[in-house]
């Protein structure tokens, strides 16, 4: 049996809505036949009558009536089609969501759902990742899945939490990430994953970069260099001692995150490591983001504006070499 | 570029013995490199034809970089392909070999040695973001202080990090050697010593030197009871030539020059596993006799261990008696807070020549050697103050 990355998430789905009556999900397109954009729901529709439900295209509605629905005691899962349209919600999740527990000791236990990341030809507008922006905002969990394993028992984790969680599920894994089997339980979130043991070199990542940066590792380990490959998991809370661990291990430093450069996630962990693991590191830590500019269309410039294996190896060499 | 020895990290082209369409051999010697060690040669992987030759004269490539190509047969071809390992995802097909990566020679960059060259930040001057081989990361600080190592523990040290500098891996590596050495704990007095000597040398040292007849020292001496030693006669000789030019004992701090008021000289003793070395405070001031029973003290309280750090701080210079090792002359390390430092060397009978007799006559002779700070003192003021030393050996009556 083989289970794609997207089909983890499903299973999760339908895993919840059999398990907990107080769980549905509110998304554009996710109900009746036709299960979401990218089929995330197909069938759960027919499966549980009455509890996926299609909304109007309005996030900001969308969202703000979850939020409604949580706070009667209900555990909403929003689908966003593209995890960049989000940003037209962006004060429902941030300040009405975010806020509310911290203001009224009322919990919001809301997911959001965003596919994230950028597939050939996605362009601008569909090919986002924003866990920066959610991470940077008190209030939230943002989780940033890497493997089917993962995707399956952090979306199952949180719904369960009570506080409100931005899930950045990556569009480029959904079919080309497989496994043989789904796991019954998982890493707590908060907990940072080493998915490759090392000792020259530390690569900090998550969501669909770890999967470049295994195969740099993977390259470089044929001229010798071992490389320790960090899967973060949820960028908020973020498992600095993990990293600290690595580095301490390795003394080298390179994170790599899909988001924009400024204020990135890769950013902030260098910040932590700077700070608190200054004596740890025997070479300045380096990051490899996307380009400070809008995601391109054309193929071509997409490939280059997003790193990518070829890129993260160059700049590991270079580390190594200091 | 192969792998050229254990620490080699890179290696600069000196001389490239084929051109592009040269048939060449298996194992045949195409190119010449240079390392910090040697002069070694490079061979082709097989026999073929040169199709390219990418790097230039003079520069310098890492261990690893593509030097050029060989155009072979397709079994040689096929032998030397590497198996790829399968990616997990569509992706390792962008990742090129380290040795398609176009490797630019490894070149210091320039640093301007002009103040105010770069942006000077209204504050501290900014310095280039060079990393040559001094630099230090945090790291390898960190790890230092940890096992309480200085920058003169490293010169033992090959680095292969960038500019050759010491990395933590370098560190750790001869830490592991130093553990399968016979070790034992440095003494307190031996890391002390150590220490005083680095920061010594911290400054521009240099010696002059010249001999002494000893002859009226040692007439002077029979009469005497006790006896002091010939290095006593140096120290009250020196104590009153610096009385005399109070400017020759002056230390340099920053752009002051600060004189001492007192002549306070030390004199040094040998303890059981280092130099201690006592000062006599006001030597100018107190007569041979005195300094006799002075010294005769401290080399008991050398001997008990009792000399402590407040007797051997404060002087101005010190007198070192390596005669009695039967050593000739020498070239003494002025103390850490002194600038100068008197040698005495043993006592030869030597032939002399007299100008009034016109023939060699016997003479028993010294030489005494006057180590000093360069920046505080020059040669022609060193100069003149051993010369004006030598007058007062020369006629101890004055002592």
């Amino acid at each position: 049996m083989s289970i794609t990355y997207l089909e983890a998430i499903r299973e999760a789905q339908a895993k919840l809505l059999r398990d907990d009556e107080r769980v549905f999900i509110y998304g554009q397109d996710v109900g009746g036949a036709f299960g979401g954009a990218f089929k995330a729901t197909k069938g759960l529709a027919k499966e549980f009558p009455g509890r996926v439900l299609n909304t109007p295209i309005s996030e900001d509605a969308m969202v703000g009536t979850a939020i409604g629905a949580a706070i009667e005691g209900m555990r909403p899962i929003v689908e966003m089609q593209f995890a960049d349209f989000s940003s037209v919600a962006l004060n429902q999740i941030l300040n009405n969501a975010g806020t509310h527990f911290w203001r009224t000791n009322m919990p919001v236990p809301i997911t959001v759902r965003l596919p994230s990341g950028g597939t050939k030809g996605s362009g601008p507008f569909h090919s986002q990742s924003m866990e920066s922006i959610y991470a940077h905002y008190p209030g939230l969990i943002v989780m940033t899945p890497a493997t089917v394993e993962d995707a399956y028992t952090m979306l199952i984790e949180a719904v369960a939490i009570d506080d409100p969680v931005v899930y950045c599920e990556h569009k480029y894994l959904y079919y080309h990430l497989k496994a043989d089997r789904l796991p019954t339980e998982g890493l707590p979130t908060g907990r940072a994953r080493i998915a490759r043991e090392g000792r020259d070199l530390t690569i900090v990542s998550y969501s669909a970069m770890v999967h470049e940066a295994l195969a740099v590792a993977e390259h470089l380990a044929g001229e010798g260099f071992e490389i320790e490959v960090v899967d973060l998991r949820s960028v908020k809370p973020l498992d600095t001692d993990t990293v600290l661990a690595s580095v301490a291990r390795t003394g080298r430093l390179l994170c790599v995150g899909e988001s924009f450069p400024w204020g990135g996630a890769a950013a902030e962990v260098i910040a932590r490591v700077a700070a608190e693991g200054f004596h740890l590191l025997d070479a300045a830590p380096q990051r490899i983001n996307a380009k400070d500019t809008p995601i391109p269309y054309h193929p071509n410039l997409w490939s280059t504006h997003r790193p990518n294996a070829k890129e993260i190896a160059r700049k590991a060499r270079a580390l190594l070499r200091e | 570029m192969p792998q050229l020895g254990e620490s080699i990290a890179e290696a600069t082209i000196v001389d490239i013995k084929v051109k592009p369409g040269d048939e060449v051999a298996d194992d045949q010697e195409i190119i010449e490199v240079e390392t910090n060690k040697a002069v070694m040669g490079v061979t082709t992987p097989c026999k073929g034809k040169i199709a390219k030759v990418s790097v230039q004269l003079k520069e310098t490539y890492p261990v690893g970089a593509v030097l050029g190509y060989v155009e072979a047969s397709e079994a040689d071809a096929a032998r030397f392909a590497k198996q790829a390992p399968p990616p997990s995802l569509d992706v390792a097909e962008e990742i090129p070999a380290r040795a398609d990566e176009e490797v630019a020679p490894a070149r210091q960059k320039r640093i301007s040695t002009r103040d105010g060259d770069g942006a000077r930040a209204g504050g501290l001057p900014v310095p280039v973001a060079a990393k040559g081989a001094t630099f230090m990361s945090p790291r390898v600080r960190a790890r230092m202080a940890e096992l309480q190592l200085t920058t003169a523990d490293l010169a033992g040290i090959m680095g292969t990090g960038a500019g050759n500098r010491v990395t933590i891996k370098d560190l750790e590596n001869f830490m592991q050697k130093i553990e399968n050495q016979t070790a034992h704990e440095a003494s307190a007095i031996r890391s002390g010593v150590a220490d005083a000597m680095r920061r010594s040398w911290t400054r521009p040292l240099s010696t002059i030197g010249s001999s002494v007849n000893l002859d009226p020292v040692l007439q002077n001496r029979r009469s005497r009871d006790p006896k002091p030693g010939p290095g006593l006669y140096a120290l009250r000789a020196l104590a009153l030539a610096l009385a005399e030019t109070p400017g020759a004992a002056a230390k340099l701090i920053g752009n002051r020059v600060v004189q001492s008021n007192s002549m306070d000289v030390g004199i040094a003793v040998e303890a059981e596993d280092g130099i201690m070395v006592p000062v006599i405070r006001a030597a100018d001031k107190t007569s041979l006799a005195d300094l006799t029973a002075k010294y005769k003290e401290l080399v008991d309280l050398g001997r008990q261990r009792r000399i402590s750090p407040d007797m051997q701080a404060g002087g101005v210079a010190t007198v070192s008696n390596f005669g009695t090792f039967g050593m000739e002359w020498g070239t003494p390390i002025p103390l850490p807070d002194q600038t100068l430092l008197l040698g005495l060397g043993a006592g030869k009978k030597v032939p002399s020549w007299d100008e009034e007799k016109k023939e060699f006559v016997p003479r028993t002779e010294a030489q005494i050697t006057l180590s000093f700070d360069h920046r505080s003192i020059d040669g022609g003021g060193a100069g003149r103050l051993l010369k004006r030393v030598i007058e007062l050996l020369e006629a101890p009556e004055q002592l």
